[in-house]
């Protein structure tokens, strides 16, 4: 297998491979139980099950590979299954930890009377239960508690409660990377696992919602957390998320090989192992695979062979660049204290993301701290097409009796696929952060200018510089460049629109600087008359609410033009370092278009720069 | 007729498939075809194995290893 050379010195690129033995695997029972009545106590589904297990434990073993063992609840009543987790402690160092994912099993049936098995969707009462419960007979099991848990969502109330009563617990896996509507679509409508919104990437939560990231000791929830599975940041974006990671069979389930042969996972995972290049030399891989993945049956149209042949390559890939010196495995708790020691609070993640499965030159740039996740998209010209507004530290249980009680996303504020970006059908607006260039009436969007970026840090501010791009008017060439800073720690986006030539040195063109936003978690839209528009200058401020008539208003050298959205305690603003002559405006939107926009223009000339920043804040 | 089953693998709908959902298919022993559920494909496996050769067509760099991340 060939591989990136590009690996720096100080490059740390930390492993995370977890296996469960769930004895009743997600998928078997409806597909190797086709044809029969639910058994969820079957023997051979059992017995298979922990042939699976022990099947992953020997490969990573084989390439040396230490894994995290989460122990399921079912796998709690399993003697081999405890035997052999305390087996592979002491010969291979894999952490026994417990995770609250594979519930399912008929002690666990008989005693909660339900077929609910993701914990975040329990109420409260019952996850306190549940929590105590397994973690109880965890410790009947071993003698300890342990020190990592986790499911594919973990919301903030049950970390909390976890974290307090179970305090050895340090690292949890809390979130799988936008998985939401697309995974419910692709699912037949079925698979009611909403958690869009969250970090890519290893973040210590908030106390307050999982997905924002701590900002201080004081919101620091007291584990670290990862996602599930390290996923491709574009495809993942647009298409089915359970295709694009690094989990093998997700691989194949994507249809992503030939002749056997998945080239694509090695590209996911040296991409990820590049990322250190923007986070100070620290990149991070998880591979958690259920044994529902590689079940005797075969998963869809791969036989068992294939599905097998997918883990052994990928662990034996991990296995290569751990002999060379490229990678450590550490088990989960080992990484909780290592994150820890190499990261600040404020310390943002970036990914400067490029295709490599569809064959374009498609650019993203993914930025996530404690007050936002934003993605910028350089085939847009830059354009901001997901903003999520963690700086409001949206508290959001979700459960049964609370109002979200499968709803685990974060908000958006912009979400290019949901909300639509630029491209609207005939009528109305898209979310999105852009400019226009206008020129003698005519008027040109930057997203249809296509460009790539480079990023580039200097003390806290991190930003990326795209490549000028080219506007033709009828009788005027204007070449712009872009600029966009994350000052780190404060919750502001800085966007810098640079006129590097005009054909005719003497011409003006105008800039207009916008966001069109609204508010949400899925495709459709919310209510928006609770929200709030304004401008400011000085003492003077113009505010509406939000009615759907299409209103505007425009002030000349404002200092804010702004938009609070009560139903998520956000304020949303832009400013210019220096409104002289700029003129700021919001517009409603209206039922056809339930949107609001925040903007501002200006005229400029040849090598005149224009500057804006973008401020997202709490308001209750 | 008898009722349909699952075919020697789980074959999801090509159609299905090129629009991001994943549909199992099954199979009708009297007509030797898989049909979907969701949609009106059916096709024998032969036609699903095609069909799914052409799913593939927006994977452009599927097979290409890369080396290169900078930016």
């Amino acid at each position: 297998m060939s591989q990136i050379n590009s690996t720096q010195g100080n490059d740390k690129f930390v492993l995370n491979v977890i296996h469960r033995p769930e004895m009743v695997p997600e998928y078997a029972e409806k597909v190797t139980g086709h044809g029969k009545t639910e058994d969820i106590g079957r023997k051979e589904l059992l017995t298979e099950s922990l042939d699976i297990f022990k099947t992953q434990q020997s490969i990573a073993h084989k390439n040396g590979i230490k894994t995290t063992i989460q122990m399921t609840y079912a796998s709690l009543f399993n003697e081999e299954a405890v035997a052999l987790a305390k087996e592979h402690h002491e010969t291979y160092g894999d952490e026994i930890a417990l995770t609250l994912l594979g519930l399912p099993c008929n002690e666990f049936r008989e005693k909660y009377k339900t077929k609910d098995f993701c914990i975040w969707m329990f109420s409260m009462e019952d996850k306190i239960s549940i929590v105590n419960d397994v973690f109880e007979k965890f410790h009947d099991c071993f003698g300890f508690y342990p020190e990592s848990t986790g499911s594919y969502y973990m919301d903030a109330e049950l970390i909390n409660y976890i974290k307090a009563t179970y305090p050895s617990v340090k690292c949890a896996v809390a979130t799988c990377w936008e998985e939401g509507p697309k995974a419910y679509h692709t699912c037949n409508n079925s698979w009611y696992t909403f958690m869009d919104g969250g970090p890519w990437a290893p973040w210590i939560p908030s106390k307050a919602n999982t997905h924002a990231p701590a900002a201080n000791e004081e919101e620091d929830s007291g584990i670290v957390a990862i996602p599930h599975l390290s996923r491709d940041l574009l495809a993942c974006y647009d298409g089915n998320g359970s295709n694009f990671g690094t989990h093998p069979q997700n691989v194949l389930r994507g249809m992503i090989y030939h002749d056997n042969q998945f080239p694509y996972l090695f590209n996911l995972i040296d991409q990820y192992r590049h990322l250190g290049k923007y986070n100070n030399g620290y990149a991070y891989n998880m591979m958690f695979v259920g044994p529902g993945w590689m079940n005797k049956m075969g998963r869809w149209e791969a036989p068992y062979e294939l599905l097998v042949k997918s883990y052994e390559d990928g662990m034996a890939y991990y296995g290569q660049l751990k002999k060379e010196g490229k990678l450590i495995d550490m088990t989960m708790a080992e990484f909780a204290d290592d994150f820890r020691a190499n990261k600040h609070y404020t310390e943002p993640e970036c990914a400067l993301w490029k295709d490599i499965l569809y064959g374009s030159d498609k650019q993203l740039f993914w930025y996530c701290d404690p007050y936002m996740r934003a993605c910028v998209n350089m085939d847009q010209g830059g354009a901001i097409v997901d903003l999520r507004p963690y700086a409001a530290k949206l508290e959001w249980p979700v459960g049964i009796g609370t109002k979200h009680v499968v709803d685990a996303s974060y908000p958006f504020l912009i979400q290019e696929k949901y909300r639509a970006g630029y491209f609207t059908h005939y009528a109305g607006e898209g979310t999105i952060r852009s400019a226009k260039v206008v020129h003698n009436g005519e008027e040109v969007d930057l997203c249809l200018c296509r460009t790539k970026a480079h990023f580039e840090e200097n003390d806290g501010d991190r930003r990326i510089v795209l490549d000028p791009v080219e506007i033709e008017f009828y009788d005027l060439t204007v070449k712009l460049q872009t600029v966009m800073h994350f000052p780190e720690g404060t919750g502001e986006i800085r966007v810098e629109r640079r006129i590097l030539e005009i054909s005719n040195p003497d011409a003006e063109v105008q800039i207009n600087e916008y966001m069109v936003a609204c508010y949400g978690t899925t495709e459709y839209m919310e209510d928006m008359t609770e929200l709030v528009l304004s401008t400011k200058k000085g003492d003077t401020v113009c505010s509406i609410n939000y009615e759907y008539k299409c209103r505007e208003l425009f002030m000349d050298e404002a200092e804010e033009v702004a938009c609070v959205l009560p139903p998520i305690k956000t304020k949303v603003s832009l400013g210019m370092a220096d409104s002289k002559g700029a003129t700021g405006y919001f517009k409603e939107g209206y039922a056809f278009s339930p949107m609001f926009t925040l903007g501002y223009k200006k005229t400029l000339r040849n090598q005149e720069v224009l500057s804006t920043w973008l401020k997202l804040e709490r308001e209750d | 007729m008898a009722q349909a089953g699952k075919g020697r693998l789980n074959y999801r709908c090509p159609s299905c498939f090129m629009r991001d959902l994943d549909i199992d298919m099954f199979y009708d022993k009297e007509k030797k075809e898989y049909y979907c559920l969701r949609c009106q494909y059916t096709g024998t496996e032969e036609d699903v194995l095609e069909k799914n050769e052409m799913a593939r067509f927006r994977y452009r760099a599927m097979m290409k290893r890369i080396t290169d991340f900078e930016d």
